[in-house]
């Protein structure tokens, strides 16, 4: 429309000029008439007549150049807006496909295998949307296709942990049939007996460890925590260890802080994830070490510690420590027969308990292990809430 | 002493019973499966004090011979042996009036603890 409207004021500009020159032409004429003498009194009235139709003329022009103007402006402001409304429908059409694209490439994130986006829009957002699509649908077949190993190698562990359980309870139940008679054995057969007996253990801890971890896997690790005493959990855990810790010359104690509120937690596990610091403490430490147990309270939880002063973990294992199949450098001179799995099993115990499990070490100095447990919600608070109702 | 009825399909399980609960003085019968422990029970002239019962067995588990002995109305105290580290944990049926589980590989000073508490008198 504007270029309608510049088109138009030049033809009209044009046209003004043409009209004023031809006005000037017969004005010249009419004063050379006047100037001759010809008929001179029509020439003057031409002469007049011409400047009238100048006006006129200038007029014309300036009305006509306001409408053109206007019309220009109208073109322009209409250009503009149409400008506009294309550039904005651009801009959306390209928006939508990509708010489309980070929201399910942010479910995707989050673990939403089926995210997908509609595709459609601009060639180039239509093609992102393709490409995420079939991303999307690679990840989820890669994941079911992982879920389904996993699902297979936690069904594998459980089964095979309970299938071994029968021959090791025949060697394990034999050996000990053998330990009834140990009178009428020499001091080689105990010791092999022994020996056996030793390795039984060993692998019955292996097979409940293992089975812990797979059903940790499976999400099928369950607890149902009653309110606990803690030195009562204490004492059978230190109980357990003291045979091997008195073999070991190392002296083993316990300290716990009087008062200390009960805590919400399955005693078994409690137990298990005590004899496995303890054991750690004792396997890891030379013989003649000392080994202790402390709990205290810490604001709303229990903190369990067991602390020896053995040869300590270097800070580059100390990371990994609670990763599974983890062992610390025992040294050369410690026969160390853990799983690699006890720290592993630990922290899931604790953290099934809603608790932290960490490890603080120096090299030459010893560690400690220390794992926090909320306390359980005590009858004695709302006692003190009643009394306070009572004295207000 | 007590009468005991064993069952397990590992005959090496029933020679390793048989021979510690003989050793602490009990009287042992065993069977290879559920269904001979139902079976025996039926034509039993003599009871057994305790029955001591694999869950898992082929033809019949111990579970499914408890069901039947209980829906027939004998009251025998029952042992569950399992190879679940928690049995308690793995579907427990808690209408069979099970006395105890048994965990392999099997504690036989805590066994025979068991066994004693439950035979007594």
């Amino acid at each position: 429309m504007a270029v309608i409207g510049v088109g138009r004021f030049i033809q009209q500009r044009q046209d003004f000029e043409d009209g004023i020159a031809r006005s000037y032409q017969v004005e010249i004429h009419a004063r050379t008439q006047i100037a001759q003498g010809d008929n001179p009194h029509a020439a003057r009235a031409a002469v007049a007549a011409q400047a009238g139709r100048r006006t006129e003329l200038r007029d014309q022009i300036s009305g006509d150049t306001r409408d053109t103007a206007l019309l220009v402006a109208a073109g322009l402001i209409a250009g503009l807006t149409g400008a506009l409304l294309l550039f904005s429908g651009l801009i959306a059409s390209m928006r939508r496909p990509l708010e489309e694209l980070v929201d399910a490439a942010g479910r995707l994130a989050g673990g939403d295998r089926s995210a997908r986006v509609k595709v459609g829009g601009l060639s180039e957002t239509a093609t992102l949307g393709a490409a995420f699509n079939e991303m999307a649908g690679e990840l989820e077949l890669e994941a079911s296709k992982r879920d389904q190993l996993d699902r297979l190698k936690d069904e594998f562990v459980l089964t095979a942990s309970h299938e071994l359980r029968s021959p090791l309870t025949s060697v394990q139940g034999f050996a000990e049939l053998l330990m009834l008679e140990r009178d009428s054995l020499t001091d080689k057969q105990v010791e092999t007996v022994e020996i056996i007996l030793d390795n039984c253990r060993h692998l019955a801890r292996l097979l409940n460890d293992l089975l812990d971890l797979a059903r940790s896997d499976a999400g099928r690790l369950a607890i149902t925590p009653k309110p606990t005493a803690v030195a009562a959990l204490i004492d059978d855990a230190v109980r357990t260890m003291r045979a091997q810790t008195e073999t070991a010359h190392q002296t083993l104690t316990q300290r716990v802080e009087p008062g200390l509120p009960l805590v919400d937690v399955e005693a078994d596990r409690i137990r298990q994830i005590l004899v496995n610091l303890l054991t750690n403490a004792h396997e890891y430490s030379p013989k003649g070490a000392s080994i202790e147990v402390t709990a205290r309270p810490r604001g709303a939880e229990v903190e369990i510690a067991v602390t020896d002063d053995g040869p300590g973990i270097p800070e580059s294992q100390l990371d990994l420590i609670f990763q599974r199949f983890t062992r610390g450098d025992a040294g050369l001179t410690q026969r160390v027969g853990g799983t690699g799995l006890g720290l592993a099993i630990s922290k899931s115990l604790v953290e099934l308990h809603g608790g932290t499990i960490e490890a603080e070490s120096s090299l030459g100095v010893g560690s400690t292990f220390r794992f926090r447990l909320p306390a359980a919600r005590m009858p004695a608070e709302a006692g003190s809430s009643a009394t306070a109702t009572e004295a207000s | 002493m007590a009468k005991v009825l064993v069952a397990d399909d590992s005959e090496t399980i029933l020679l390793l019973m048989r021979t510690r609960l003989e050793l602490a003085g009990h009287t042992v019968e065993t069977a290879a499966d559920g269904q001979e422990v139902t079976e025996r029970m039926e034509a039993g002239d003599e009871p057994p004090d305790l029955l001591l019962l694999d869950a898992m067995m082929p033809r019949k588990s111990g579970l499914d011979a408890l069901r039947e002995l209980r829906a027939a109305g004998v009251d025998t105290p029952a042992l569950i042996v399992s190879a679940h580290q928690d049995p308690t944990d793995a579907d427990a049926p808690t209408d069979l009036e099970i006395s105890g589980y048994v965990t392999k590989p099997i504690d036989f000073e805590r066994l025979l603890g068991t066994v004693a508490e439950l035979t007594r008198g």
